[in-house]
């Protein structure tokens, strides 16, 4: 009888074990998903390891989205989040750790930390040398706005769209904290987009670049930029804070932080602030939020049309704003007298991939002229697209927050 | 803050306008900030311009030989600054190359042996 009983028992235990396994859930109905998500991630993880495709983002992200995915691990509670806000009254009873580092990205953290630390290693001196370069910045948002109204037109909501568009900024940071406010059910595939087109920008921008061009604009020469002093450096960042806060308040937090990451590195007196922002303290937010973002990106949020739409939106927004940066410089050159004209390929460094889109300009420039540098000329426009993605971000916020 | 009241069902003719509305504005925003800029530089090179104006341009080659001249002694005259300290650490090893019997003794020659 005992030995029955004791048989009885090891076998129910047994059958416990094996329902609540993962391995269970994998064959169950359904459970395809899961399979398809952990292939995901481990592509994701291929890219970023073997390929080098923003190591630093992608490799957090794919494994966060291989942790959510593994059924039964209940990594990431999704209903914690739902409708769009925080639902505290469950969150300490239920809350795990993905859920608190994700709170980072729900209450608008992360990305901002991540602004100081990209502000510290930002230097502004070709941007306040060449003021133009920022309506360069401006015109590569064009790619925003127009991916925009693709996104409604595709059956998006107009919140969902202003994220979506946003891609075209190509401005991690940004994307990720105007997802988290205006679309956060949105917010893995739209990451997952903005830093795997960011990586690409070498492969999508030149063969734009060259078809809007000719050789011999390819070719133009730029002046040397004047010197900027230490004393334009310092107040650079004070002005454009009071200015673009005043203007558009929606857009301080993200302006604020770049700005003040900004100021420790070109004031000279917080060399050990500096420093930490841009490394130790920029890392820690780089892990928490890679693994949060990608944790997000569950079977059930990513495995639709809705994410394909979002992926080809994606690239269509960039090119955009690639593209409308060089034809914007085309513009300008119509009216620039001869020795004052830009070339066009720096138009479309105002997209924000700094510094990848600056060395794009300068090795797609230099094909054409080897003895072209067009690299220092490229980073104006590529800083002032950080902050034109910032000013857009703050436009969409507080038109459709 | 919000601009508008939008719900999810927009006419496209507002879509239209926010988009229109929101490219307006950045580079309403970045045209202010290019005027602010030049009037930056404005101010800043005409400040720069004016300390240049203060230095004297022509300099005879006789000063800057004696310029010169004068750094080439003077860095000549520069030594290192020492400590001046002298510290003799205690070595907690025992064993050293310098009372190794295997280091100090002549190993003796092999032979090579000829085929």
């Amino acid at each position: 009888m005992g030995v029955l009983l004791s048989a009885s028992f090891v076998s129910e235990s047994l059958e416990r074990f094996i329902e609540t396994s993962g391995f269970t859930a994998l064959f169950a109905d359904g459970g395809y998903k899961y399979l398809i998500m952990i292939a995901v991630a481990m592509f994701l993880l291929y890219l970023a390891i073997k390929h080098k495709f923003e190591p630093l983002l992608l490799l957090p992200i794919a494994f966060g989205m291989l942790l959510s995915n593994l059924p039964g691990a209940e990594m990431f509670h999704s209903d914690l989040f739902a409708g769009g806000h925080v639902h505290w009254d469950n969150f300490v009873g239920e809350a795990g750790l993905i859920d608190y580092l994700y709170l980072g990205v729900k209450l608008g953290i992360y990305p901002c930390l991540i602004f100081v630390g990209v502000g510290a290693m930002t230097d502004f001196g070709p941007l306040i040398a060449n003021p133009k370069s920022f309506l360069l910045g401006a015109a590569a948002q064009l790619g925003i706005f127009l991916t925009f109204i693709g996104a409604i037109a595709l059956g998006f909501t107009p919140a969902e769209a202003g994220s979506i568009g946003i891609i075209g900024g190509a401005d991690g940071p940004t994307s990720i904290f105007i997802t988290s406010k205006l679309a956060p059910d949105l917010l893995g595939p739209i990451a997952i987009a903005a830093y795997s087109y960011m990586a690409l920008v070498p492969v999508i921008q030149p063969p734009i670049m060259k078809l809007l061009t000719t050789k011999k604009e390819r070719m133009i020469k730029m002046s040397q930029l004047r010197q900027v002093s230490k004393t334009e450096k310092i107040l650079f960042p004070l002005v454009i804070t009071v200015i673009i806060s005043l203007a558009l308040p929606a857009a301080t937090p993200l302006i604020g932080c770049l700005m003040l990451g900004n100021l420790m590195k070109e004031c000279g007196v917080v060399e050990r602030l500096s420093k930490t922002v841009q490394n130790e303290l920029m890392n820690i937010v780089v892990i928490f939020l890679g693994i949060s973002v990608g944790a997000t990106a569950t079977a059930d949020s990513f495995l639709n049309a809705r994410t394909l739409g979002i992926l080809v939106l994606g690239v269509v927004a960039f090119a955009f704003g690639s593209a409308s940066g060089v034809l914007l410089a085309k513009l300008m050159n119509l009216f620039a007298k001869e020795g004052k004209k830009i070339n066009p390929l720096i138009g479309s460094a105002g997209v924000s991939a700094v510094p990848m889109a600056a060395r794009v300009s300068q090795s797609v420039g230099q094909k054409d002229n080897p003895s072209n540098f067009l690299l220092m000329h490229a980073m104006g426009p590529n800083v002032a697209g950080v902050v034109g993605s910032a000013v857009a971000a703050g436009i969409l916020l507080s038109i459709l927050g | 803050m919000t601009l508008f009241v939008i719900d999810n069902a927009l006419p496209w003719s507002q879509i239209l306008l926010i988009a229109l509305i929101g490219i307006s504005i950045v580079f309403v925003v970045l045209l202010l900030l290019v005027y602010v800029m030049r009037l930056f530089g404005f101010v800043f090179t005409r400040e720069h311009k004016a300390n240049n104006a203060k230095v004297p341009v022509a300099i005879s080659d006789e000063e800057v030989v004696a310029i010169v001249t004068a750094l080439k002694l003077y860095k000549a005259a520069l030594h290192d600054q020492e400590s001046d300290m002298l510290t003799i650490n205690r070595m907690t090893r025992m064993y050293s190359p310098w009372n190794s019997k295997i280091h100090g003794l002549t190993p003796c020659p092999e032979r090579i042996r000829r085929k």
